[in-house]
């Protein structure tokens, strides 16, 4: 009971794993290469959505202080962390982007097995 | 003196992102650059090291902000280590790019071949001396990408293909590491290394969940990059495919950054106490001795050359990992020396190949007999390393396998020294072959000439390495003193 008591609880921590590993399934298992580059993209996004949570505290309102007022302050750490985790991203992602590019020049196809059966045929 | 650390890393970032700009038009001048930024580093680490020695190691904050809140960069003689190693050995790739990238990268690529170069080198140094989760994320990502465009930037399409198949499992191994930093910042609320590993014993104690999913994300993540056994698939291709000087760092350093990395944060931040609650040290044991065999025996079936020396890489990361794993002095110290040693073996044979592949075009080693009459120096080298892969005393692969061997003995493992002596003959048989066959096959047909004639940019270096390698050899004193220091650290931890 204890344990669905706690995936209940932190829903948003269970929720980001299952996004996390359909994300590295997709990019493991499918051979289409534009959907792995979107599993890449789920799979970060889940990370973020984590790490983000991490620091989210309930009732919490963005941190910015003014002067004479105590309210409760989510923690901006994980989520100033993110932006540079987002960036990262999107430059993973152009270069992946223009690898495919790059081998449809040369193969005419963005699927990985078809590659693997022009080489094949190729040898 | 202090600022030197940083100063070293922007250098090479300043020359990474002035190159296309300075190269546009000239396209000889970004190489320049790059020789001489990286050679003046390693001068100026050479200084760090010096004034590390009087003033002992030191944290040094970046912009003068103290942990929690700046970064903060660990100048430790673990860290000097590693990027004197990087600097040195890149130094001389550098100077064999000069003759062997004209033939490889179209000359208006040469710049940007020069950023990636320089990019990459930033990106390994700060690697060796972060002491911040994040940083270390950050500067993962930088190799990552770095390193796949190095691959692709030869326009050939096995070169993209490799560099996809890299990214692609690089970046899987990039979430396990940022969900693995994200699991260690809930439970110790840092991420600064020391003040996580401060933080750790109680963690461990209320958290033990946390630690250990974190312990195996890091180790899934790094071994992923380094190529640890299982997890090496990437590996063979991305290296055998790439220019000759992008083989030569990708085997040489890139792997083993990973790997530092991984040893220090396991042995610093998780330290003896979370590794005595799970068998991780006993399991790497494994993993590494399934390297150092398997890797090898890939190695004997390969035709390719290039291939031939990838798969020998998978197996000398498993000296690294098993060195290390051992958790004895000895055994540690191995395992760094051999990232040194092996650096220089590795560059020494992938240059060496570059070079016959420069002047023959054949990548076949069946096809390579007689070569060494027409390649002296160039197979007289390959020899050196060759020997010294194998492990022969007077050359520095020995030294490497004798502290491993003792490292064994030390930590009441012999079995570990009977899977040392067995690679060192697999290594025998697939390097002694290629080297007897060109010494003492008959030349093919084809083309003739009498000397090597590759130019003298890529002899200097091909002999600096090969000298290199005997003189570690026979005199490793003041690399191991270094060596010692860099393991009493971790060690003590």
């Amino acid at each position: 009971m204890n344990i669905i008591q706690g995936l209940v609880d932190n829903y948003f921590y269970f929720a980001s794993i299952v996004i996390f590993l359909i994300g590295m399934h997709i990019m493991l298992t499918h051979s289409n290469m534009i959907k792995k580059i979107m599993g890449m993209n789920i799979m970060e996004t889940a990370i973020f959505l984590f790490v983000v949570s991490i620091g989210y505290v309930d009732g919490g309102s963005a941190p910015i202080v003014i002067e004479g007022q105590t309210i409760r302050f989510i923690n901006p750490l994980p989520s100033a962390l993110i932006l540079t985790g987002l960036v990262v991203g999107v430059s993973l992602t152009a270069f992946a982007l223009s690898l495919v590019i790059e081998l449809y020049k040369c193969y005419g196809t963005t699927d990985s097995d078809e590659i693997m059966a022009i080489r094949r045929r190729e040898q | 003196m202090n600022h030197l650390p940083i100063v070293v890393i922007c250098t090479s970032l300043i020359g990474a992102f002035a190159s296309p700009v300075l190269g546009k038009g000239r396209p000889w001048l970004p190489g320049i650059l790059a020789r001489i930024i990286v050679p003046a580093n390693a001068v100026l680490l050479g200084i760090l090291l010096a004034h590390v020695g009087d003033v002992g190691v030191f944290h040094y904050f970046v912009g003068g902000w103290a942990p929690p809140w700046g970064i903060a960069l660990n100048v430790d003689y673990l860290s000097l280590y590693m990027a004197m190693a990087i600097h040195v050995i890149s130094t001389i790739i550098l100077v064999f790019a000069r003759g062997d990238l004209g033939h490889e990268v179209r000359l208006d690529g040469h710049r940007w071949y020069y950023t990636l170069f320089l990019l990459l080198v930033a990106a390994m140094t700060a690697l060796a001396f972060s002491n911040d989760f994040f940083n270390i994320f950050v500067f993962t990502e930088v190799a990552t990408i770095a390193a796949c465009a190095l691959i692709a930037i030869k326009a050939y399409r096995e070169c993209v293909e490799a560099s996809f198949k890299y990214l692609i499992l690089s970046t899987v191994g990039s979430g396990f590491i940022l969900l693995a930093l994200a699991l260690l910042y809930m439970v110790t609320g840092h991420f600064n290394l020391s003040l996580v590993a401060g933080e750790m014993a109680a963690a461990a104690e209320a958290y033990p969940m946390n630690i250990m999913v974190a312990l195996v994300l890091l180790i899934v993540g790094f071994g992923v990059k380094s190529a640890m056994f299982p997890l090496h698939v990437w590996l063979p291709d991305a290296h055998s495919s790439a220019p000759s000087p992008s083989s030569a760092i990708l085997s040489g350093l890139v792997v083993k950054i990973y790997a530092v990395v991984l040893i220090r944060v396991i042995l610093t931040v998780f330290g003896r106490g979370v590794l005595s609650t799970a068998p991780i040290a006993e399991m790497l044991l494994l993993l590494s001795s399934a390297a150092i065999i398997g890797g090898s025996l890939f190695a004997l079936a390969q035709r390719d050359i290039k291939r031939l020396l990838a798969y020998s890489t998978v197996a000398q990361i498993g000296y690294i990992y098993l060195g290390i794993s051992l958790l004895s002095e000895s055994g540690t110290m191995g395992g760094l020396v051999h990232i040194f040693n092996h650096a220089l073996m590795k560059t020494l044979l992938f240059l060496a190949a570059g070079a016959m592949i420069h002047q023959t075009g054949l990548r076949d080693i069946t096809k390579l007999s007689g070569i060494a009459k027409k390649m002296p120096i160039t197979m007289g080298v390959f020899s050196i390393g060759a020997l010294s892969m194998v492990g022969i005393p007077g050359f520095n692969g020995f030294i490497s396998k004798m502290y491993l061997a003792t490292g064994a003995f030390e930590a009441g493992k012999p079995a570990f020294i009977i899977v040392i002596l067995l690679s060192s003959l697999l290594n025998g048989l697939y390097y002694l072959p290629i080297v007897v066959r060109a010494f003492l096959g008959a030349p093919d047909e084809g083309e003739v000439f009498t000397r090597d004639r590759i130019p003298l940019s890529m002899t200097i270096p091909l002999v600096a390495l090969g000298l290199a390698c005997i003189y570690f050899g026979l005199i490793p004193g003041p690399l191991l003193e270094l060596v010692r220091r860099a393991a009493e650290h971790l060690i003590l931890l």
